[in-house]
């Protein structure tokens, strides 16, 4: 039987389908009965949605490059 | 023939030098291209590396054959980059950890039998968009994502922010696929105790 703290140690495979059968069968047996890992990794699935949204910025620092290597193409051409 | 028209397209408008197209590339790969120069050489050499890169990509656009995907070819070309200006043997895998601003989901959370002694509260948002409105919870994101060791933080943006599979982070940056896990899951357990931490204080 899995402990909880063995649960843990496996979530990330869970989340990246990275499980061996047996693992497989192991976690969802102690998902089935234990509510607290359940949540934990409801609010794993969760912590990696708001990462997929997090918005990434630098928006100015982008324009100049692309001039520039555009630029850089165009001479080339 | 190509199983990349999309690619094609843009491709079609780089090699014309449109700047728009630039633009495009730029703002889609630069965080990735970022992430994988930052794995190999770490952060004081990382912009060098991807500056590096994009010149072999300008360079390199009437050559390339699309057999295999823009993001793909980008991206070798970046860890490419950044392995030569390794001069020396490649970097071990730093397993070593460094903490983050709300710590983990550690061993001081379970009992000796492995049950939880602090279990998870429930979280009040339930939503990515319900969470990333709290401006604070955004700031205090970044400032753990910062906290990372160099591959942790760049196998976590690989994965979750660029959506590439286990197996290409591991190519891309030489890395043994138990250690890309191993780095993944803590990086994924310090964001998981920083959202706890938001959720339970209301602050960073």
């Amino acid at each position: 039987m899995l402990s909880c703290k063995e649960l843990v140690a496996l979530s990330s495979d869970l989340l990246d389908a990275h499980l061996s059968l047996r693992q497989r069968v192991a976690v969802r047996l102690h998902l089935a009965m234990c509510y607290r890992c359940r949540r934990f990794i409801r609010q794993m699935r969760l912590s990696r949605a708001v990462l997929r949204q997090l918005p990434q910025g630098q928006s100015a620092e982008l324009d100049a490059l692309a001039a520039r290597l555009a630029e850089l193409r165009r001479q080339q051409g | 023939m190509t199983d990349y028209p999309a690619d094609q397209a843009l491709l079609a408008r780089l090699r014309a030098g449109e700047q728009k197209a630039f633009r495009e590339l730029v703002a889609t790969y630069q965080g990735a291209m970022r992430a994988v120069a930052f794995a190999i050489v770490g952060s004081r050499q990382a912009d060098e590396a991807v500056q590096d890169a994009w010149l072999s990509v300008v360079r390199g656009l009437d050559a390339f054959q699309a057999r295999s995907s823009l993001k793909t070819w980008l991206l070798t070309i970046t860890a490419n980059s950044a392995k030569n200006r390794l001069k020396q043997n490649r970097r071990e895998v730093l397993l070593d950890d460094l903490p983050a601003p709300h710590g983990s989901i550690g061993d001081e959370r379970f009992s000796e039998s492995g049950h939880w002694l602090l279990a998870p509260h429930a979280w009040h948002h339930d939503s990515p968009d319900a969470l990333l409105t709290e401006d604070e919870l955004r700031q205090c994101l970044e400032r753990t994502l910062a906290s990372l060791p160099s591959q942790q933080g760049s196998v976590l943006h690989l994965r979750e922010r660029e959506g590439l599979e286990l197996e290409e982070i591991c190519n891309l940056l030489q890395v043994s696929a138990s250690n890309v896990r191993v780095l993944l899951h803590r990086a994924r357990l310090k964001v998981y105790a920083t959202l706890e931490h938001f959720e339970e204080t209301g602050q960073c």
